[in-house]
């Protein structure tokens, strides 16, 4: 499968801390692709970084064999990199219909935008009888639904979720990491950040472990799984080189 | 005039004097929502506005109060007089994002508002240096038509002024509720990172809320001119405290409040002279303000807290 | 060599090689540098109060100087306010107002009211005169002294300074600006349309001039020129004095990061008011000064324009400098009163030399306020920090001393950490007592019933998951959040919803997660404004600087450098550096040596070695552990385990705001509850969970 987006030895810095240091990832088209790591690893860099809202001091993060260096955080939803964000992050005051309606901001209206529309009402019933109801009156979970709703609007080819399963019951957790294999088994590739690696280790096709800031483990999910260092990860525990 | 007849004229006075209290406040609060500066300038661009606009009535040779028009020839020239001052105000609030505001962005703590006290000086010297400080006479092409209404007298341009400030309010209800940069500029107001990363040009959607609320200043420096009959270097302060505490009042940051605030304040002002004594109408705001930053910080409909939390 | 001195041109042009020998080859190359400054000031005073007998007796310009000295120390005192705390005061003209108007009723013919046996007493002190009327009756005039009016004044206006304040203390910058405006203008408006005691907009009348010996100070601006002198040598000195104190440090750590300042024992209410109140004296004795000069004040001398004017003097100057605003002051009323005038005769000459009508007409110093416009906006996009910038850039460090060796304690541990002072515990029963800890945001639990027990001497850690709740588990117990319901005692003092300030002066002392030091302070400053609350000097003692205060700071600061001295030659070379030049690993170590200045029985660290390299990690880890077996208890937030297992003797976990599990490190890192919080739950279905 062709690759779709990379990290080259990337270095990112925060003031004068080194916090991704040379980090090296692959994800191909029609994977899932999970970053793990404990606190502190520098898995929210990783999401920024790819967004744009961070450039690299070193390195390059590479989409569809283009670099994206220089490319504004506009111009990649445009190209296909839609983001899933960390809590949430829908607009509180405005309707769940005017926060899916956001997430088609790249893209210019007509037939499209009513058939993504009802692709999303497909994946998610309850959103579309919420349409009218102001997003922040949304419980945790329903939230979660409208935010990978608004980032499908985008019709993105990377679907890229930061900590999904944070904030939620477990019983949405289940709801939710279901829905993503849904969308993959689709045609949309997935990159997640995430902190709870049993689930996302169970529907993740590959994953990188990632400890302060340099990659630690990486492979096929099946393999990680099965894998007792990973706790040592996320314990801060492994010795790095 | 028995005293319900009195107070019903300043019921009226204070609707109109609310309306455009209203509109002032509006724009100073679509740049507060999206940036959360408190921008002084915002109302010697009113002041500048209510210049333009008697310019633009006194190319028409108009001037006074002796002439009057009616039919077409007073329907064009209003209309030239509200887009030449809207687009100018509008054009002013641009320049001064662009050149005092954009560079200071980001910079936490109150730099920016230090700035916006600064721009406003040199707008308001400019046009003292220019004009004079003298009042000057804003002519009234209206005919002067008025209906009596239990008592208390209901002037056209009264009725001009509520309709002027309906349809502005109307066309920026649908603009932020309709239109496709209208929303985004909400979005923005609510998480502006999170806009970004939806695709949004935050620079784009700050210098529209730049351009729109100093041009709803120009309005309402029109509306000023017709009500009031006189123009003067001055009235960004005096207008501009009143507007002020109308967006405070109602809730800064939020486009209701704004002008529910604004009404509020013109009915206080209209009565509150005619209770009191007019003189004592500026402390009277001022204490409005002191006390609702000091114990109701949010204001009426706000969200935005004005206190560490 | 490199020269050490970053003033200096490049090395190798022509222009740095003169200036080298210039420099070597000028007298003052061979006074020691702490004396220059000194000498500097003398020259300066000497050429101030030779001025008048100087230039040719022209008593307008002598009348202008005396103007700028008064705006002068209206910008000091504006810059304790904005300067120092970082209040921004839009509304400080009213002070000058109240001081002014204060002179005017009390010594004047203004305010008259009817003769009664009650004022017998001060018509005896002088305070009084018994005027009889022509037309019947008698009535009360005032005739303090202008030498006594001084300081009430400045005793008044402090008063009003405390209470416009007092309502702007929760609220932020931007919008405590707005209410201090909103009483700037209502003070002038006040004065307008009370006409019986201030004249209104007629001005105040027959102001009485100041005495000196006996002789009136008459017409002559020369008299005034000398007292203004006098007050601003007294401002100026108080400023310094009160900058380079315990005062000046608590205001400058409020300015800098107000929370922080509050955790490390500033008791933000008191200096907030403290920092108004002397602004306001400044502004209200140089409001008497003014009006006594003038002979007569009216409500336009002190509105909003007047506060804007200031405000620009004190940012052109050079906000949070002594020197910097009055020289802004300065340079500004000479700009206005004689620079412009003479500009714009040259214009006119231009004018008519060129044929430019408008050119002969202008007059410049009419257009003083759009030039103050111009220059705000400029300073405020170009040069933040005004003309003499309050914080010095200290030269950078020699290569040598930038790679040096890492050197840690040379003397014996016990030695260093004695001069964390006496902190061992007596008592049985635990230093710090949870129960039943709950905190809500809203909607969204925090903290549930959580329960700790720490004893003294112990290390005991708090780990879990992100968004666990162990910050604000800190912060509840150090008072930044109220907690909904729980206990929470500290060495026996119930300690829950007491300020910050409070809980450090029961010994408690904590870093932040996120390292909250004072961006724009020195190293030193930073450790300094730890012992905020053990040190005592108050504004009197700083004024004055007694021995006793005088030991206080010298002990304070060597205490202060034997902290510093823990990290061996890492910080104490950069003593005088600003925070913001540190590196990030020196700057979590900073903030450890600014809770452990406090002198704390307890340290909270929230997650000290986060960002540090494991050499890094190992060398805090040492470092902590020997501070514990010097008897400091210690409450750690850790998420590298090897870290916690070395140093905690008990280990807390929280997974979404409830313990989940407790014990030595060694159980809890084989708990399987741990591992899940961590790891996260498995779903029903699905494979075996990570062994």
């Amino acid at each position: 499968m062709p690759e779709l987006l990379a990290f080259r030895a990337v270095d990112t810095y925060y003031g004068d801390l080194h916090v991704l240091k040379a980090v090296d990832y692959r994800i191909d088209a029609g994977e899932i692709v999970s970053l793990l790591g404990g606190n502190a690893s520098g898995k929210s860099t990783t999401m920024k970084a790819i967004m744009g809202i961070v450039a690299p001091a070193r390195g390059d993060v590479v989409f569809e064999g283009q670099s994206l260096k220089g490319v504004s955080v506009a111009e990649r939803v445009r190209r296909g990199i839609a983001p899933v964000l960390e809590a949430r992050r829908l607009f509180p005051r405005m309707t769940v219909f005017e926060n899916l309606e956001m997430g088609a901001y790249t893209r210019t209206r007509g037939g499209e935008f009513a058939e993504d529309l009802q692709r999303v009402f497909a994946l998610f019933p309850r959103v579309e009888e919420r349409l009218k109801q102001l997003a922040g009156t949304l419980s945790g979970g329903e939230q979660q639904m409208v935010a990978i709703g608004r980032a499908l609007m985008a019709r993105p080819k990377l679907l890229c979720m930061d900590e999904p399963s944070m904030g939620l019951s477990p019983v949405f957790v289940e709801q939710v990491f279901d829905i993503i294999q849904t969308i993959n088994k689709q045609g949309t590739t997935i990159f997640m950040v995430e902190q709870n690696a049993n689930m996302a280790l169970q529907i993740a096709h590959r994953a990188y472990v990632l400890q302060t800031g340099q990659v630690v483990l990486s492979g096929a999910a099946a393999e990680l799984r099965e894998n007792a260092m990973i706790r040592e990860a996320y314990l801060g525990q492994m010795q790095v080189n | 005039m028995g005293w319900e007849a009195v107070y019903l004229q300043q019921v009226i006075n204070g609707l109109s004097l609310g309306a455009m209290y209203a509109l002032l406040a509006l724009g100073f609060t679509l740049v507060y929502g999206i940036l959360e500066l408190i921008n002084f300038a915002h109302f010697n661009v009113f002041m500048v506005g209510s210049f333009v606009g008697m310019a633009a009535l006194e190319l028409f040779g108009l001037s006074g109060q002796t002439q009057i028009l009616t039919g077409f020839p007073l329907v064009g020239v209003m209309t030239f007089a509200f887009i030449a001052t809207l687009s100018v105000a509008g054009a002013l609030g641009v320049i001064i994002e662009r050149f005092a505001l954009r560079p200071l962005r980001g910079i936490p703590g109150t730099v920016g508002m230090i700035t916006t006290i600064g721009v406003s000086y040199i707008l308001f010297n400019i046009v003292l240096l220019t004009v004079g400080a003298g009042s000057w006479n804003f002519p009234n092409p209206l005919p002067r038509i008025s209906w009596p209404i239990g008592g208390a007298t209901l002037e056209l341009r009264s009725l001009l002024i509520w309709i002027i400030a309906l349809v502005l309010m109307t066309g920026l209800h649908l603009f932020v509720n309709k239109t496709r940069l209208g929303k985004a500029m909400r979005a923005t107001a609510q998480d502006a990172e999170a806009a970004r990363m939806m695709g949004v040009d935050v620079d784009r959607v700050i210098v529209t809320a730049f351009f729109l609320g100093s041009a709803l200043a120009g309005a309402a420096a029109l509306i000023f001119g017709l009500y009031y009959n006189y123009t003067s270097f001055i009235i960004g302060y005096t207008a501009g405290l009143r507007a002020f505490t109308a967006a405070v009042l109602g809730g800064i940051g939020s486009v209701t409040g704004a002008m529910v605030g604004g009404l509020i304040i013109g009915l206080i002002e209209a009565l509150g002279g005619q209770l009191i004594a007019v003189r004592w109408t500026d402390v009277i705001i001022f204490s409005i303000l002191v006390l609702v930053l000091v114990f109701a910080p949010t204001g009426l409909l706000g969200r935005a807290n004005p206190t560490k939390s | 060599m490199a020269e050490r001195d970053t003033a200096a041109p490049r090395q190798g042009t022509i222009g740095a090689e003169v200036f080298a020998f210039l420099r070597r080859a000028s007298p003052l190359a061979r006074v020691a540098p702490h004396v220059r400054p000194r000498i500097g000031i003398t020259l300066v005073f000497a050429f101030a109060l030779l001025f008048p007998l100087i230039i040719d007796r022209n008593d307008a310009d002598i009348d202008s100087a005396a103007n700028a000295l008064a705006f002068a120390a209206l910008a000091l005192g504006l810059n304790i306010v904005v300067g120092f705390a970082g209040l921004l005061d839009l509304g400080y003209a009213a002070f000058f107002a109240i001081g002014a108007y204060a002179y005017g009723v009390f010594a004047s013919a203004q305010f008259m009211p009817a003769w009664s046996g009650f004022w017998e007493p001060f018509a005896w002190l002088q305070l009084v005169e018994r005027f009889h009327q022509d037309s019947g009756g008698d009535l009360v005039h005032f005739t303090v002294s202008f030498w006594l009016m001084l300081p009430l004044s400045a005793g008044l206006a402090a008063f009003f300074g405390v209470l416009f304040g007092a309502p702007t203390l929760r609220l932020k910058g931007d919008y405590l600006a707005i209410v201090t405006l909103g009483f700037g203008e209502i003070v002038p408006i006040i004065a307008r349309n009370w006409p019986s005691v201030t004249n209104g907009a007629m001005g105040l009348n027959g102001v009485a001039a100041p005495r000196f010996l006996g002789q009136s100070f008459g017409i002559s601006a020369t008299p005034y020129y000398f007292v203004g002198m006098g007050l601003i040598a007294l401002l100026i000195f108080t400023s310094t004095r009160l900058k380079l104190s315990r005062i000046g440090r608590a205001w400058m750590a409020i300015r800098e990061d107000e929370i922080a300042a509050a955790a490390m024992g500033v008791n933000r209410v008191k200096f907030k008011l403290l920092a108004f109140a002397i602004g306001a004296a400044f502004a209200g004795a140089t409001g008497t000064f003014y009006v006594a000069k003038l002979q007569t004040a009216t409500p336009e001398m002190f509105m909003f324009p007047v506060s804007v004017m200031i405000l620009v003097m004190v940012v052109f100057g050079g906000i949070g400098s002594v020197w910097g605003v009055v020289l802004g002051a300065i340079i500004l009323q000479i700009l206005q009163s004689w620079f412009l005038e003479d500009l714009s005769q040259w214009l006119h000459a231009l004018g008519r030399l060129i044929g430019v009508e408008w050119l002969q007409r202008i007059e410049l110093a009419s257009s003083i306020e759009l030039i103050f416009g111009i220059i705000l906006v400029t300073m405020m996009l170009y040069r933040r920090q005004g003309l003499i910038p309050a914080t010095r850039r200290v030269q950078a460090l020699s290569l040598a001393e930038q790679t040096a060796t890492v050197e840690l304690a040379a003397a014996p541990p016990a030695q260093r950490l004695r001069a964390i002072g006496d902190i061992t515990f007596r008592g049985d029963e635990p230093l710090l007592d949870i129960k039943g800890l709950t905190v809500r945001f809203g909607g969204l639990v925090a903290l549930r019933e959580v329960g700790l027990t720490v004893p003294p001497r112990s290390v005991v850690a708090v780990i879990g998951p992100n968004g666990s709740g162990k910050s604000t588990l800190f912060n509840a117990v150090t008072g930044l959040v109220a907690p909904e319901s729980g206990n929470v005692r500290f060495a026996g003092y119930p300690i829950e919803r007491q300020p910050p300030h409070v809980v450090l002066g029961r010994g408690m002392a904590r870093t932040f997660q996120n390292i909250r030091l004072f961006p724009n302070l020195t190293v030193l400053e930073n450790v300094m404004i730890g012992m905020h609350a053990r040190l005592h000097t108050g504004a009197v003692g700083a004024l004055l600087r007694l021995p006793a205060t005088q030991r206080e700071e010298a002990a304070a600061r060597a205490h202060c450098l034997d902290i510093l001295a823990l990290f061996g030659n890492r910080l104490i070379p950069r003593v005088d550096h600003v925070v913001s030049s540190l590196s990030y690993a020196n700057r979590r170590r900073l903030e450890i040596a600014r809770a452990l200045a406090s002198n704390p029985k307890l340290l909270l660290l929230d997650e000290p070695t986060a960002g540090m390299n494991p050499a890094e990690t190992l060398e805090l880890a040492g470092q902590i552990k020997n501070l514990n077996q010097h008897g400091l208890t210690i409450v750690l937030i850790e998420h590298k385990l090897d870290v916690v297992v070395s140093l905690a003797d008990n280990v807390i976990v929280l997974d979404h705001g409830e313990k989940i599990a407790e014990g030595p490190p060694d159980v809890v890192r084989r708990d399987e509850e741990v591992i899940r919080a961590y790891l996260g739950r498995s779903a029903a279905i699905g494979s075996a969970a990570v062994a």
